[in-house]
């Protein structure tokens, strides 16, 4: 058998928690005060706009088209390259109010067809966003990314318990913003697409995180020897294999999306890719350390309860649902 | 053991020759219509794919509201009038609540306050009181109607658009309200855009009112128009909308116009190179003598000897009626034919017009040109008059050429991923890493066989939708895999190492695929367009996972089991 973790490893994961949740906290608050210095550049699907792809003739550049678009009548728009140099492919930027934005495409027509013939040039894309709908797909995004968390957090208190859920939700969360924060690092578009792709990611990765879960679970319950710390560290190590697998076997598919899927795609692509690298990371690293501290955290607390003479039980784990 | 494994493998090359029937029309790019191939449905390819315009228009019902109010009221003024009651005064007034809900104020003689109320209460159950002063009321409409009269507009809205586009010849085109307020149109592979944007968009509303000629001349009126422009800073800018000029000027300058009349313009085009169109004004009577509601049909004529074509029109007999009459007593004045609130032109009237029928003459410009105009027109004058105006909320085009692209570059990126990933998963598990590629594969074939099945849209994101579900199916493989090697290791047998591999994983793989589809659920009910395919094609690529890493797996490692049965080394190969 070919393995990658032999059995039997164990590497010290949970010991260096701390280091492992510091490094995340960093990156939380860096992105934090990115977001607010930087801000993502957000697409027109946020901002409303226009935004119209043209595949004009190697002969201009960018510097003729925005003249060209200027004389014609078009003001303040912006003009930006995009692809290879030699695709000589043009994205043409405008704003304004919903009755001029519609008719930014066909002056960009018009312009284009004074000096030059139907078949040198084309517009092969044209998305306009009226300001109105902008805002509301903005708020309908997030609503979306916060209802998606919800659910899970409800799933994984119904299928593991409450010790569980809020390490799952957060390990999402961690993932969700430190993918943003590359974003704003990168000042790539952040459009409708983009957040479909953080929405997929929720979900994916996810799966990772209750493989993992599940593990530490039925580790507890097969040795309950071991205190929670060693538990968790054997579980780790056991899916660590697995964990590593097929993050390599998604990241595999979306690297080739990433590198020949085109342009339309590339950042979709790329958004999932990131998402899938910090998602294995968060797996291992983040959410196995947050069942800890939270474990810890009820346990102090059933502690001084007991102190106090309440006379609670301290949680333990909740025996497996009848799935079996 | 023996006849449930038969049975369950029966089904399995059921479900493969299905699916494989199901989506070999679309790999082999058969032609439909000359094919012998008895399933005749390729897969629907999203607008992003195919090309073609995609536009979310918002129905302006304010407008439609108001109207609608002013009618109620108007009739209900007369009812009263029947009852010998009178109420004076009727005008709009604005809510500074809601924008949408306009109020209509009168006034009346207090002591008839009573019979006022039972009057509205009784029969006008469209209204409610929204406001009362000492001799005036505010009325606005009920909640009841004013949801029906949306409702109405919107299916109505509905029905002109699809009108419209039926005759552009588009085929497949998509058309459906979105929400309360809103109507999502698709035409894949169209591409005259923006002649179907304005055939679309047009309000098409036909008036024919007669001219004022007599209260003003032509110089007063100019006059007239400068000063309410300069009393109330009303000024009219290119690229602004032309109607709000014209309604604030008929707004503001209510007292000065004379009543019962409105000023309306014609905008001939002054220029066919800079597209700048001038402002002739007219006084027209507000009274509509006849609308296109009583437009029976409407075609393009040419004229040889002028060679300009022009849109001919019918009325039905009601309008014809109408027509006539008025035309009888109109002679030697001007008709304005008012499109959109438009003046179109503004003939004399020569002389009595029985037939119902009339010619609206069209402007200059190129032979080509006009001839698309006149078409147009004729077009939207059949289908019918918008009874609300709409708004362009959201556009994409995709052009036809990008459309190809993205598909041949999405399927060689999902093609050469999944390839990838079969190479290391087989090199890893070796000969369950050969079952494991097979039920992958046949995975991708189920997942495009339920598109097909389902008549559900393939979009870009819905490629890699499905190049992600591989790397997902690959996850339960591995579970399933890994919990063998661990049985394997512990010691137990082959048989019972997947026995308990595959038990002990399931609950894993269910798990972790419901969370999977409670993301995908909500990308579904919140996304549109290309998103609403990535979203479609997730959820069946995680039901198509479950199906085959579960049950199809299953099989084929049985079978293995079985072959190895009879082999001297027992030993899996994973």
């Amino acid at each position: 058998m070919l393995e990658l973790i032999k059995p039997g490893t164990n590497i010290n994961f949970v010991g260096k928690r701390h280091i492992w949740i510091g490094i995340s906290i960093v990156a939380i608050i860096a992105t934090f005060i990115l977001f607010i210095v930087k801000g993502l550049n957000y697409g027109i699907d946020f901002t409303g706009g226009a935004e119209i792809q043209v595949h004009i003739p190697q002969n201009w550049d960018i510097g003729k088209l925005r003249d060209e678009l200027e004389s014609g009548g078009l003001k303040g728009v912006k003009v930006q390259q995009i692809g290879l140099p030699t695709a000589s492919q043009f994205l043409i930027k405008a704003q304004g109010d919903e009755h001029s934005l519609n008719q930014v495409s066909k002056k960009v027509d018009a312009i284009l067809l004074k000096d030059l013939k139907h078949g040198d040039f084309e517009i092969q894309r044209v998305d306009v966003v009226g300001p109105a709908a902008g805002s509301s797909l903005r708020m309908s995004g997030f609503l979306s990314m916060f209802y998606a968390l919800l659910c899970i957090l409800v799933y994984v208190t119904i299928r593991f318990d409450y010790r569980y859920s809020p390490g799952a939700v957060m390990a999402l969360f961690h993932d969700t913003v430190i993918t943003i924060g590359i974003f704003i690092l990168t000042q790539k578009q952040f459009d409708l697409q983009i957040l479909a792709a953080l929405l997929a990611l929720i979900g994916y990765s996810n799966n990772d995180t209750i493989i993992v879960y599940d593990r530490v679970r039925e580790t507890m319950h097969q040795h309950p020897e071991l205190n929670i710390e060693q538990a968790v560290n054997r579980a780790v190590n056991e899916t660590l294999g697995r964990t590593i697998l097929t993050s390599l076997c998604t990241f595999f598919t979306v690297f080739a999306l990433w590198l020949l899927g085109g342009k339309v795609i590339e950042d979709f692509a790329f958004t999932l890719m990131v998402g899938i690298v910090v998602g294995a990371y968060s797996s291992i690293f983040i959410a196995s350390s947050l069942v800890i501290a939270i474990s810890h955290y009820h346990d102090r607390r059933a502690l001084s309860l007991k102190k106090a003479g309440g006379g609670k039980k301290a949680i333990s784990v909740r025996p497996e649902p009848k799935f079996e | 053991m023996s006849r449930s494994w038969w049975g369950k493998f029966l089904l399995l090359l059921c479900a493969i020759v299905g699916a494989f029937i199901y989506i070999f029309p679309t790999i082999a790019n058969l032609d439909l219509e000359k094919t012998n191939f008895p399933f005749k449905r390729k897969i629907n390819l999203g607008l992003d794919l195919q090309g073609g315009l995609y536009m979310v228009l918002g129905v302006d019902f304010n407008k439609v509201y108001r109207d609608v109010l002013e009618r109620q009221t108007s009739s209900l003024k007369d009812r009263l009038h029947e009852k010998g009651i009178e109420i004076t005064g009727i005008k709009a007034v604005p809510n500074p609540l809601s924008a949408d809900d306009p109020r209509y104020s009168f006034s009346f003689d207090q002591s008839k306050r009573q019979d006022i109320y039972q009057m509205i209460k009784k029969e006008y159950w469209t209204m409610r009181l929204a406001g009362e002063n000492e001799g005036s009321f505010e009325v606005a409409l009920s909640q009841d109607y004013r949801k029906q009269v949306r409702e109405r507009t919107l299916n109505q809205s509905i029905e002109v658009i699809r009108n419209r586009i039926d005759e552009f010849g588009v085929s497949e085109p998509a058309i459906a309200s979105q929400g309360t307020d809103r109507v999502v149109v698709e035409l894949p592979g169209v591409r005259e855009i923006d002649r179907a944007k304005d055939l679309i968009g047009r309000t098409a509303k036909l008036e024919f009112k007669m001219v004022d000629d007599k209260s003003m001349s032509p110089a007063q009126l100019a006059a007239l128009i400068a000063e309410i422009e300069k009393k109330h800073g009303i000024t009219f800018k290119e690229g602004q909308k032309f109607s709000e000029y014209v309604r604030l000027l008929n707004e503001k300058g209510r007292e000065k116009i004379p009543e019962g009349d409105e000023i309306a313009f014609q905008r001939p085009k002054l220029s066919d190179e800079t597209g700048e169109m001038g402002r002739i004004p007219y006084l027209l009577k507000s009274k509509t003598e006849v609308t296109g509601d009583d437009l029976q049909d409407a075609s393009v004529q040419f004229d040889p000897e002028s060679r300009r074509p022009s849109v001919g029109f019918t009325l039905n007999p009601r309008g014809a009626t109408l027509f006539d009459r008025l035309t009888g007593e109109s002679v030697g004045k001007r008709l304005a034919i008012v499109l959109d609130n438009i003046v179109h032109s503004a003939p004399v009237i020569q002389g009595r017009i029985p037939g119902g029928h009339g010619q609206i003459t069209l402007g200059r410009g190129d032979s080509e040109a006009m001839m698309k105009e006149a078409s147009d027109l004729a077009l939207v004058l059949r289908a019918g008059a918008l009874p609300a105006q709409l708004e362009f909320l959201e556009q994409r085009v995709v052009g036809p050429s990008l459309g190809q692209d993205s598909i041949k570059k999405g399927a060689m990126a999902s093609l050469v991923g999944s390839l990838a990933v079969f190479l290391f998963v087989t090199v890893y598990y070796q000969v369950s890493g050969l079952i494991a590629v097979f039920s992958l594969v046949l995975n991708v074939m189920f997942v495009l066989a339920c598109l097909v099945g389902l008549e559900a849209t393939l979009t870009l994101p819905g490629i890699a939708g499905i190049a992600l579900t591989v790397g997902i199916a690959v996850d339960s493989n591995v579970v399933i895999y890994e919990r063998i090697r661990e049985e394997l290791r512990h010691g137990k047998g082959p048989v019972v190492a997947v026995e308990s591999g595959f038990q002990k994983a399931f609950r894993t793989i269910l798990d972790a695929n419901v969370t999977n589809a409670a993301a995908a659920v909500v990308l579904l009910t919140y996304g549109t367009g290309p998103i609403k395919g990535f979203a479609v094609s997730l959820l069946i690529g995680i039901v198509t996972t479950l199906f085959t890493a579960v049950f199809v797996c299953r099989l084929i490692f049985d079978i293995y089991l079985k072959y190895l049965e009879n082999r001297t080394s027992r030993a899996i190969s994973i």
